[in-house]
């Protein structure tokens, strides 16, 4: 529990630390004076409107270097209701990593002077650049930084969660926290309609899941995952109860991953929101969702050899998710929506994958293989579809980033940078030999070999082989060609970036810990396509997968 | 020697080019090497040559290339870059591949001298090598996973140098240039993804996924694909893919736009190498790992290959800009390579391993010519500038030599690829080699009209016809730099028009052993008479 302890101490820090100062207490009838630490005029370090961001960077260095050094642990129980294994440390260790990254990158900006005012249309240039400037500069903002540490607290926890209940409270732990976070926008007036929006509807979605399992607990009379694994597997035909529960469930999750037909939301939280915090939607809050799927859907009610009951309408769903994402992306003239759906786009790809494992055909060293791949592209995606979310955010630092015209001639205007989101875009469209391709040949391939051995091989012409092949081969052959699409518009960011006309020549802003930031997630975009870094990583995937499913 | 050649001669350029390219951006102190950048690039290009020269004559490896069933040649220890899906380290050269390697090392450092007084030469001669590397890791990976992401790679200094150093209407040609070539490679590689999924497990022990991106078992092992449709379909994707980079009607038509606008190197490289990747990988993956569909789309590759070699042609002869000409004959004489791959003879395919070589020496010598001439008298068009003889000798007579050697005069190397594909045409499909003969005279005729209109014909004996665009300066004779450039791809051409056996030999080798190897069987059962 290394990395929650080092959370929640970070905490503490960040509500303390700032308030250090020189107050003294007078003894009452002496002229003693004790000096008590809090209040007063704060010392010049604790004084620093930095403090907040740097005690987070601390905290999440900490946690993640505690949770990669734990990674191999052997498996214990916490309290019955946790346990600590290598899978839930994979999976801390990812969120850890995202937030950091988050964190770091949002040193840049945190709106909260008194004096700061939303630019307006009508404002000069001059007027505009100042507002934003007094908006941005200002960093003293601990209640950022405080919902950032809870997320990462909601979402380390869920991990470990081998109660229902207890992955619902923390999911809800995250997720309530980053209703707030996406409302934290300050410098544009969609900030709070985007986190109103995104409260509501997942709220409702949440209400329905819980809903859910109260079924499931009048059903088994117990939310332990282990006993409804039992129940369900020794259950006789299916029970009303659990099949509404499990369905209820699929919705509460299926907006988490925005899954359509759930995602509507998601685009308008994502371009409402600030970019880093986007990011932070688009790649941690959905793999949040994609474990509570994996613990619920795929260890509860699985069974062995057979079909599943959900896997047809998974299917389906994950054909409508990708078909739906890509087609919106490319009619999107807002990065920052064209990204969220391209993120629908790429959850519809993982459900795919997941509708597979439900199939009852695939062998369980096949469910394996089709979840340590859709687990490494959660992974990957946190460094090409936050990096990509980073480079907007740089650009919104000059009020600017939510137009596909902002990223005219940015190849001219800071080649490093363009060139990274040209990489992230490339990655996200899936080629080689980047991350984003081995990820997605990772899991084509778990489909195509659970599905493509069942087509008879003496057929001569093609379409008697497509008419003999399991209709799971399509779903493979969906993705395919949904990359294709999807290719458009991820090379029009690129074509924009290097041919149109930039309206100004002015570099980006110096913003160096964002730019480390996107730097670094373009070298690990490369590093976790090819070499060493990219087997490791698999290794580590694939073994914490294994103590997942053969335990 | 030197233990791993190929790898060195891919991942020096490489290494060196990225060195220059970035070093100096992120430290002030590395200006020098900015500075110094052209001389270090061409002194890297000079000693890659140095070794695919010494391959050749045996210094390095010992290779007999004549001996087709050696297999690869200077093969390394494969070593696995991603274990987990199978993708390895893997190089070798065989007569397929060799003559490629070889001249890329020969070009790079003649277009960088053609063009030695580049604007921005601390990024141009970098971005050139750069493309050495990855032309070069084209030809000798035996991964097809490394393989197309040197394909791929290949893309991005030829975009930069046309996006930068290109002319008026840069950006739409180098932005074509891209959407088409890359549209095609993502279609080839859902063709390669197809053949990876069938690749057995046996083979691939190790991976996570069981099957593997080693060339040779994906080549081997394409007949565990399901349905014969399918097969078919594979071979056509692929098809896409290649074809759309030789570039064969009706996928040519990024060529000419890219080659006006290109600087002169890089039409040079794009016409002497880059087309010929196409061809390569259709005999390399193609055709190899699908003979049955090689054999029973010979029609369409006649026609292709017919339509790429008459259409080519007959524009040529409504073309006013020098450039666009030249382009056009390129796309004409790559239907040639699908005609004398359609043939099924030895000698037929030999002949297209020969026309890639011998058309990689002339088209750079023809687009040197071309972009001399715009820089010197500021125009392309043909007909603005007569009796050039006059004023430019040097460059009159390089010139002509081009001209001549692409329309196939004897003793030069064009007319040996093309009597040999025409001959090896005549015994498989009998009187239909006419259509093509008769093509030569089309190109005979736009190349002696353009002649005549551009070297002779003044009416003046003694200053020609100059163009406005001149402005009134004196016209000049080519620079040494050119002059030289030339000079060696000129001598090249002659040297293997008289002496073509020096590659001959070994291709002729290469295509007998491949087309037992492979193609036979297939013609057999399809009833195609070999």
């Amino acid at each position: 529990m290394m990395p929650e302890l080092i959370m929640l101490l970070g905490l503490i820090a960040i509500v303390v630390v700032p308030n250090l100062g020189d107050a003294k207490f007078r003894l009452p009838l002496t002229s003693v004076r004790v000096p008590v630490l809090l209040g007063g005029s704060r010392f010049e370090l604790t004084n620093d409107p930095r403090m907040p961001n740097r005690i987070s960077n601390l905290t999440f260095s900490l946690a993640l270097l505690s949770s990669l050094l734990l990674i191999s642990e052997s498996p214990s129980e916490v309290g019955g209701i946790l346990a600590v294994d290598s899978f839930s440390r994979l999976f801390s260790t990812m969120f850890l990593a995202a937030l950091l990254l988050v964190s770091i990158a949002t040193t840049h900006r945190l709106p909260a002077k008194t004096n700061a005012h939303i630019p307006k249309e009508s404002d000069s240039e001059s007027v505009f650049d100042r507002k934003i400037s007094i908006l941005i500069d200002n960093r003293r903002q601990v209640d950022f930084y405080i919902l950032l540490i809870m997320v990462g607290l909601g979402m380390t926890m869920m991990t470990m969660a081998t109660n229902l209940f207890m992955l619902i409270v923390c999911i809800e732990l995250a997720s309530l926290s980053t209703y707030v976070l996406v409302a934290f926008h300050k410098e544009d007036g969609t900030g709070g309609e985007a986190g109103a929006k995104y409260f509501i509807v997942g709220s409702v979605a949440s209400a329905i899941g819980i809903y859910g399992m109260s079924l499931l607990y009048l059903w088994s009379g117990s939310l332990d995952l282990e006993i409804l694994r039992q129940s369900w597997l020794s259950m006789d035909g299916i029970d009303p109860f659990a099949a509404f529960g499990i369905g209820m469930m699929l919705v509460a999750f299926g907006f988490k991953v925005s899954a359509a037909p759930f995602h509507l939301a998601a685009p308008d939280a994502y371009s409402g929101a600030a970019s880093q915090v986007s990011g932070l939607l688009a790649t941690a809050s959905k793999a949040m969702g994609f474990l509570a799927l994996f613990r619920v859907l795929v260890m509860i009610t699985v069974p062995d050899g057979s079909e599943a009951i959900w896997m047809i309408a998974l299917g389906i769903f994950a054909i409508v998710t990708m078909t739906w994402g890509n087609l919106a992306a490319l009619t999107s003239e807002n990065p920052k929506r064209m990204l969220a759906y391209s993120s629908v786009a790429h959850a519809g790809y993982m459900l795919a994958a997941i509708a597979v494992v439900g199939s009852g055909i695939s062998s369980v060293d096949q469910n394996a293989i089709i979840l340590t791949a859709v687990s490494f592209h959660l992974f990957v995606l946190v460094l090409f579809k936050l990096g990509a979310f980073l480079v907007l955010a740089l650009l919104e630092t000059e009020g600017k980033g939510h137009e596909i015209e902002h990223l005219y001639g940015l190849g001219r205007r800071d080649p490093l940078i363009a060139g990274s989101m040209f990489l992230f875009v490339l990655s996200l469209a899936g080629v080689p030999p980047l991350s984003g391709f081995l990820s997605k040949l990772l899991m084509i391939n778990g489909i195509v070999s659970t599905s493509a051995s069942t087509g008879s091989s003496s057929s001569v012409d093609i379409v008697s082989w497509a008419e003999s092949v399991d209709p799971l081969f399509w779903l493979a052959a969906a993705i395919v060609l949904n990359s294709a699409l999807s290719l458009f518009y991820y090379l029009r960011i690129g074509l924009v970036m290097f041919f149109e006309e930039p309206s100004t020549e002015k570099s980006l802003r110096a913003a160096p810990s964002l730019r480390m930031a996107i730097f670094a997630c373009a070298l690990l975009t490369v590093l976790c396509g090819i070499g060493p870094v990219s087997e490791w990583l698999l290794d580590t995937v694939s073994s914490a997968i294994d103590s997942l499913m053969y335990e | 020697m030197i233990s791993d050649p190929l790898t060195v001669i891919t991942i020096v350029p490489l290494a060196v080019s990225l060195a220059l390219l970035i070093l100096p951006k992120i430290s002030g102190s590395a200006e020098g090497l900015a500075r110094a950048s052209r001389a270090i690039s061409m002194g890297v290009s000079l000693a890659m040559l140095a070794i695919t020269t010494m391959i050749f004559f045996g210094e390095i490896g010992n290779v007999d290339w004549t001996d087709y069933n050696s297999g690869y040649s200077l093969t390394n220890d494969a070593f696995a870059l991603i274990p987990s899906i199978g993708v390895q380290w893997k190089v070798g050269a065989d007569a397929l591949s060799f003559p490629m390697i070889w001249l890329t090392t020969l070009l790079i450092p003649i277009s960088m001298l053609v063009e030695w007084d580049a604007k921005k030469g601390h990024l141009f001669h970098p971005l050139i090598l750069m493309m050495e590397g990855a032309l070069i890791g084209v030809f000798v990976s035996l991964d097809m996973f490394v393989f197309y992401a040197f394909w791929e790679l290949t893309l991005v200094p030829m975009f930069f140098l046309i996006m930068v150093w290109g002319g008026e209407d840069r950006k739409y040609a180098s932005m074509k240039f891209f959407i088409y070539t890359f549209t095609a490679s993502v279609i080839m590689l859902v063709g390669i993804l197809v053949m990876y999924f069938y690749t057995p497990e046996v083979a691939s022990s190790g991976t996570i996924t069981g099957h593997t991106f080693d060339m040779s078992v994906m080549i081997a092992s394409s007949d565990y694909i399901p349905s014969e449709g399918l097969r078919h379909l594979v071979w056509l994707l692929l098809l896409i893919g290649f074809a759309t980079k030789m570039p064969s009607v009706p996928v040519h038509t990024w060529l000419p736009d890219a080659h006006v606008q290109a600087p002169t190197a890089g039409s040079m490289l794009l016409a002497g190498v880059m087309l010929k990747m196409g061809a390569y990988g259709f005999l390399r993956i193609a055709v190899s790992a699908f003979p049955e569909s090689t054999v029973a789309f010979i029609p369409l590759l006649i026609f292709l290959g017919m339509a790429s070699l008459v259409y080519g042609a007959w524009v040529c002869m409504g073309q006013t800009n020098l450039k666009r000409m030249v382009a056009y004959s390129s796309v004409s004489h790559m239907g040639l390579i699908f005609l004398g791959i359609a043939t099924m003879q030895p000698l037929g395919i030999a002949g297209a391993l020969f026309m890639m070589f011998a058309h990689g020496i002339i088209s750079p010598l023809l687009f040197a010519v071309a972009g001399a001439f715009k820089h010197h008298y500021h125009t392309l068009e043909i007909g603005s500038m007569r009796g050039i003889a006059h004023h430019s000798p040097w460059l009159a007579a390089h010139m002509m030599l081009g001209w001549m050697a692409s329309l196939g005069l004897p003793l030069l190397a064009g007319f040996v690829a093309e009597v040999t594909i025409l001959i090896a045409f005549w015994m498989s499909f009998g009187w239909l080699v006419l259509l093509p003969t008769l093509t030569l005279i089309i190109t005979a005729v736009y190349y002696l009209t353009s002649m005549q209109k551009t070297i002779f014909e003044s009416n003046d004996p003694h200053h020609g016809i100059l163009p406005d665009t001149l402005h009134g300066e004196d016209p000049r004779d080519i620079s040494w730099h050119e002059n030289s450039g030339m000079i060696i791809l000129g001598a090249l051409t002659i040297l293997f028009g008289i002496l073509p056996f020096i590659f001959w030999d070994m291709m002729s080798e290469w295509s007998s052993g491949f087309l037992i190897d492979t193609l036979v069987e297939a013609m057999q059962s399809e009833g195609v008479k070999p």
